[in-house]
C-alpha cells in the first residue's frame, strides 16, 4: 500500500473514462469520473466490500426517433455485464449488490434526449436483473463529476458549472460478435 | 418434435436478448440462469445446441462444458461459449474443456445465427 511520509494511507485516485469499467476492494482507491451525457452506475456489495463503476454512452444513429437501437442495447448490456462479471470475479454477489446510477443530463436543447434514453435503460437492466437501484441522481442540463470510493460504497457526486472537460475516450471495440469455431 | 436451443447466462437481460435473436431467426429456446440449472435441465432433455457464458454463480460455463462432456450422451452436442471474457487463456480453457466454438460479447444477432446454422447439422 503507499502511504505518505505520516503513515497515513494515500488515496490512489482511478479516472474511468467513457467505454470503460472499473472494480477494487482497496479501501484505498477512488474512482472518479466526469459524465455529461453519459451515465456512470456504481455498484457496491456492502458484504463482500467491493464495489466498481463503468462509463458508458449508448448513441443510435441520428435517424433513430424511437429511442435506443439494438445495437445500442446489446453495447449497454456489454458495459453493465463487464461491470457484473467482474465483481462476481472478485466475490460479489449479484443477490447483494446495491446500485446507484448518476448523469444522463441532456446538455443541449433541441436534441435528442440522450441523456435520459441512457438512464432509461440502465434502470431497466437493474430492474430485470433484480440489482436494488438505492439512489439515483440523473437527468438535469448540468455535467457532474463524481468520486467512488469501492470498498465502502461511498459516493460524492457534485454538479459541474459550464461544459465537460473533453476528456480521452476508451472506445468499445468496433468488430462486435467475433465467432471463432474450434 | 423441434429440439430447443439451451441459452445459459445469470443476466436475465442478456437472456432475453438472446431469445429476441433466436427466436427471431426460428429457434426454439429454453433458459437456464446457470451451469447447475443446466444440468438440471439436461438430465431429461436433448438440446439441439447450448449457448453458455462463462462467468456465473454456482457453477460456471467452463465446469458446464467439463461435465457435459463427460456424459456418453453429450459428447457430440454442440456448444457455444457466448461471453465478455477476451483473455487467450480463457479462449484455450474453453477449447480444453471441449466447447465447440467462442462469441465474443457483444453479439451480432446475424453472426450468431450463422454461427449456429454452421455448427447445427
Amino acid at each position: 500500500m503507499l502511504k505518505t511520509a505520516g503513515n497515513a494511507p494515500m488515496t490512489i485516485r482511478r479516472n474511468v473514462l467513457q467505454g470503460e469499467f472499473e472494480v477494487s476492494r482497496d479501501p484505498d482507491v477512488v474512482l472518479t469520473t466526469v459524465l455529461g451525457s453519459c451515465i456512470a452506475c456504481c455498484l457496491h456489495d456492502p458484504v463482500a466490500r467491493i464495489g466498481g463503476m463503468n462509463h458508458f454512452l449508448l448513441a443510435s444513429p441520428p435517424s433513430s426517433r424511437s429511442g435506443l437501437g439494438d445495437d445500442a442495447r446489446r453495447y449497454g448490456l456489454y458495459a453493465m455485464e463487464l461491470l457484473v462479471n467482474e465483481m462476481i470475479k472478485l466475490g460479489a454477489v449479484r443477490a447483494t449488490m446495491r446500485a446507484h446510477l448518476y448523469g444522463g443530463a441532456n446538455m443541449h436543447s433541441g436534441m435528442r434526449a440522450i441523456g435520459t434514453e441512457n438512464t432509461r435503460f440502465a434502470e431497466e437492466f437493474l430492474r430485470a436483473d433484480g440489482i436494488e437501484l438505492v439512489r439515483s441522481d440523473t437527468g438535469g442540463v448540468r455535467a457532474r463529476r463524481l468520486d467512488l470510493q469501492p470498498a465502502t460504497g461511498r459516493v460524492r457526486c457534485r454538479s459541474v458549472q459550464g461544459d465537460v472537460p473533453q476528456a480521452p475516450v476508451a472506445r468499445v471495440p468496433v468488430t462486435t460478435g467475433d465467432v471463432e469455431l474450434f | 418434435m423441434t429440439k430447443a436451443i439451451l441459452t445459459v447466462d445469470d443476466s436475465p437481460s442478456l437472456r432475453m436478448v438472446l431469445r429476441e435473436a433466436l427466436t427471431g431467426a426460428g429457434h426454439k429456446v429454453v433458459e437456464a440462469e446457470d451451469g447447475l440449472a443446466a444440468l438440471e435441465w439436461l438430465e431429461t432433455h436433448q438440446p439441439k445446441l447450448v449457448i453458455t457464458d462463462i462467468t456465473m454463480p454456482r457453477l460456471d460455463g467452463l465446469a458446464l462444458i467439463e461435465r457435459l462432456r463427460s456424459r456418453e450422451a453429450m459428447r457430440d452436442l454442440p456448444i457455444l461459449v457466448l461471453t465478455t471474457e477476451s483473455a487467450p487463456a480463457s479462449k484455450a480453457r474453453a477449447r480444453a474443456a471441449g466447447a465447440t466454438g467462442w462469441i465474443a460479447k457483444p453479439f451480432d444477432p446475424e453472426k450468431l445465427n450463422s454461427a449456429i446454422r454452421r455448427v447445427i447439422h
